[in-house]
């Protein structure tokens, strides 16, 4: 009895061992083969089946809209580093440093509008049903995110207040 | 009268008490039954060894060894290659976010 119970774990942990390795394989092969290329678009191939027709007109959008991206990029990390400088030092917040607040938020603000108009055109771009689900999805990814942010703080501080 | 006590090692009174103890006859098939008692009560111990030795004999046997063998590669490989994919495509989707949204709005 005790060699039949030995010889039946020994086959479970070769069965196992067997099947982990059949998994990492598995999984490292299909990920050799999927192209690890450095276009950023790729997913857009891939998620929302576009031919290359589509793609030539989604890079054109892409590159048209990435300098806009830069320079917007650029006047937030300005407006940050002014944020800083009116910080360092200081144990409460200055006039000067709410105002460079308010601008940075209103930057932020205007790249997120300029982000959605981009994501619009892309989606407009597509096929309609496949528009849709591409402004869903980057909306979820972008503007989604704070959302989920903000909705938990609420939560939070919600939870806070019946503390009292 | 007689009034001395009898003796019990005497032989002559042994041999007597013998022959006047009677033997009951044994109930119909009492031999059968022994033996059903004693094998009823050694079916759980060799049942246990039992169903042990015929799991691995049976695991054992070449084709079903190799029909789990192949199952089971075919399984992990199929499963792998999902979970890769998987990742794969959340790699690509992070990068095109990342090249469209800065981290700063996101």
């Amino acid at each position: 009895m005790k060699r039949s119970l030995l010889i039946l774990v020994f086959a479970l942990l070769a069965a196992s061992a067997l099947f982990a390795s059949s998994y990492f394989m598995g999984r490292r092969v299909c990920e050799m083969c999927t192209v690890r290329s450095t276009d950023n678009l790729d997913w857009l191939r891939q998620e929302f089946h576009l031919s290359d027709a589509d793609m030539a007109h989604m890079r054109e959008l892409h590159n048209g809209y990435m300098p806009k991206c830069a320079e917007m990029c650029t006047k937030i990390a300005a407006k940050k580093q002014e944020l800083d400088e009116a910080l360092a030092g200081s144990t409460n917040i200055s006039e000067s440093a709410k105002q460079k607040l308010t601008e940075l938020a209103i930057l932020r603000s205007q790249c997120q509008a300029q982000m959605l108009e981009h994501f619009i055109q892309v989606s407009q771009a597509m096929p309609p049903e496949q528009g849709r689900r591409y402004l869903s999805e980057m909306e979820r990814l972008t503007i989604g995110a704070h959302e989920e942010t903000e909705q938990m703080m609420s939560d939070h501080a919600g939870h806070m207040h019946g503390e009292h | 009268m007689n009034q001395e006590n009898p003796n019990p090692s005497d032989p002559k009174l042994s041999a007597l008490l013998r022959e006047a103890r009677a033997t009951p006859p044994l109930p119909p098939r009492f031999r059968e039954g022994v033996w059903r008692r004693i094998e009823e009560s050694e079916i759980p111990a060799t049942a246990r060894i039992g169903w042990i030795d015929a799991l691995v004999g049976w695991a054992l046997r070449p084709r079903f060894a190799l029909a789990t063998a192949i199952v089971l590669v075919c399984a992990g490989s199929l499963f792998g290659a999902v979970q890769g994919h998987q990742a794969a495509r959340e790699d690509a989707q992070s990068r095109y976010v990342a090249s469209v949204a800065p981290n700063t709005l996101r």
